[in-house]
């Protein structure tokens, strides 16, 4: 029990920890299934990551060194406030890199560094359900998960080709777990879909939706396609502005009103570690003068 | 003012132990190490008044009912706890959940000796291509049984506790005697 003033380990009861963590032991055992779960109010409005957090909760130890990103930059309010949270709460340590870390929670990207064995990746997700923007009753799409029943969904990718001449979806994009479940990825760019083939955890939390998925290491994760149309893991044609890579997930960022733009790494430990390396892209000599 | 978490005991022990089950769960045939030797422990962590036990012994009964859940029949339990294995014909009965609701699926808590004994060889979700492991103390006939009862993805996970080391083995893995 604790006193008035003072915090649960990781804020969240124990009675909370133990339910989502039967959920994600179901989770684990069923990759790719949803499994729903009592997800509390957090102290944070829904969409800012309050399934991601309860997940980090029941899983953290006091040993852990908590990394939080925020599409793939350590600095940003949604990242630094469940940074915060998280030290003050679980008295955790934190990182902004990635080896350094053990548990890491991600909001819509996975980082360029793969993860290595021994590491968790929690992904905040706003609509767990892949088929929900082609069924909108839960009824129906728990149906078409039990039958595995996916016809639709390669219907969608198709409409895609017939209307775009590609499938034109670049973010969310589904996938197919060990042939059985798919699977919405959460709002990762499909650049990321083939790393989620790792050595990791990976925990997926819906606060708003109630659901808990997950997929253990080392699980077959296939992004649907067709054999004339394969998958293609998009990328910006571009090398990072600021590190040089040229296998990296990129922003494209405006820089003055003449329509300049630049690109740079969406993953800001991954660039900084790269330039600390010595690497130099097309515009990083004017910030290190700056 | 800022305020620090002051973790108990009991919570720092049984999340030790979630981690642990965590982990096996998610690498078939690694074997992890418990905070403490025993199945208690695991009760602490896993089982509480939302749940339904059904266990092997008196004592364990007692133990399990005092976290709050309901004692209930093999059929009807959530999680069971057993010292041993009893015949395999008792997979046959363990809950499986539905194809809509397979986490309804139970989990299996068994003592067995880890290391020696039957040979088993791994594949599934969680091992990197194959992983041949060794349990004795099951009844023969025991993964024969769980083969033929299982229908994917309805299924019942189980795990393996040899005194403080645990070894997971959830419905995806595929079990094939050696």
């Amino acid at each position: 029990m604790t006193q008035s003033g003072q915090y649960n380990f990781a804020y969240l009861d124990e009675q909370t920890k133990r339910m989502i963590r039967r959920a994600l032991l179901k989770g684990l055992a069923i990759p790719g299934y949803q499994v729903p779960f009592a997800s509390r109010e957090m102290p944070m409005p829904y969409g800012w990551g309050t399934g991601g957090v309860q997940v980090t909760a029941a899983c953290l130890v006091p040993e852990d060194c908590l990394k939080v990103i925020d599409q793939g930059a350590d600095d940003t309010t949604n990242a630094v406030s469940i940074r915060k949270f998280f030290q003050r709460t679980a008295g955790v340590d934190v990182t902004e890199q990635t080896t350094a870390s053990t548990v890491i929670q991600t909001r819509h990207r996975i980082p360029e560094t793969p993860l290595r064995e021994g590491q968790i990746l929690v992904y905040q997700v706003p609509i767990p359900e892949p088929l929900r923007f082609i069924e909108p009753r839960e009824t129906e799409t728990r149906k078409m998960h039990a039958l595995a029943e996916y016809g639709l969904m390669h219907v969608k990718l198709y409409e895609d080709i017939a209307r775009h001449g590609a499938i034109s979806t670049a973010y969310a994009y589904p996938v197919s777990v060990e042939g059985r479940y798919v699977m919405d990825p959460s709002p990762i760019p499909k650049f990321d879909n083939p790393k989620m083939e790792m050595a990791g955890i990976q925990l997926f939390g819906a606060g708003r939706e109630q659901r808990i998925y997950a997929l253990p290491p080392y699980t077959r994760v296939v992004s649907l396609d067709f054999e004339d149309y394969p998958f293609d893991p998009m990328r910006a044609e571009h090398p990072c502005d600021m590190c040089g890579a040229e296998d990296t997930y990129l922003d494209e960022v405006i820089i003055d009103d003449a329509g300049g733009r630049m690109f740079v790494c969406s993953d800001t430990d991954h660039c900084t570690a790269r330039r600390a390396a010595g690497h130099r892209g097309r515009l990083a000599a004017t910030e290190d003068a700056a | 003012m800022q305020t620090a978490p002051v973790p108990s005991d009991f919570e720092t022990r049984t999340n030790a132990t979630y981690d642990a089950l965590m982990w096996a769960l998610s690498r078939p045939g690694l074997i992890r190490d418990l905070p403490a030797p025993g199945v208690e422990g695991v009760i602490d962590a896993l089982i509480d008044r939302e749940c339904a036990v059904h266990a092997g012994t008196p004592d364990l009964c007692a133990y399990a009912a005092q976290t709050g859940a309901a004692i209930v029949p093999l059929a009807k339990a959530d999680h069971v706890i057993l010292p041993d294995a009893q015949t395999p014909a008792m997979l046959r009965d363990l809950r499986q959940g539905s194809d809509m609701h397979p986490e309804d699926g139970a989990t299996l808590i068994l003592i067995a000796t880890l290391g020696t004994g039957q040979a088993l060889r791994l594949t599934g979700p969680g091992v990197d291509g194959h992983i041949d492991v060794r349990v004795d103390g099951l009844t023969d006939g025991f993964w024969q049984m769980r083969r033929d009862v299982m229908r994917y993805p309805m299924g019942f996970e189980i795990f393996l506790i040899d005194g403080s080391r645990v070894m997971g083995l959830p419905r995806s893995t595929t079990v094939e005697v050696l």
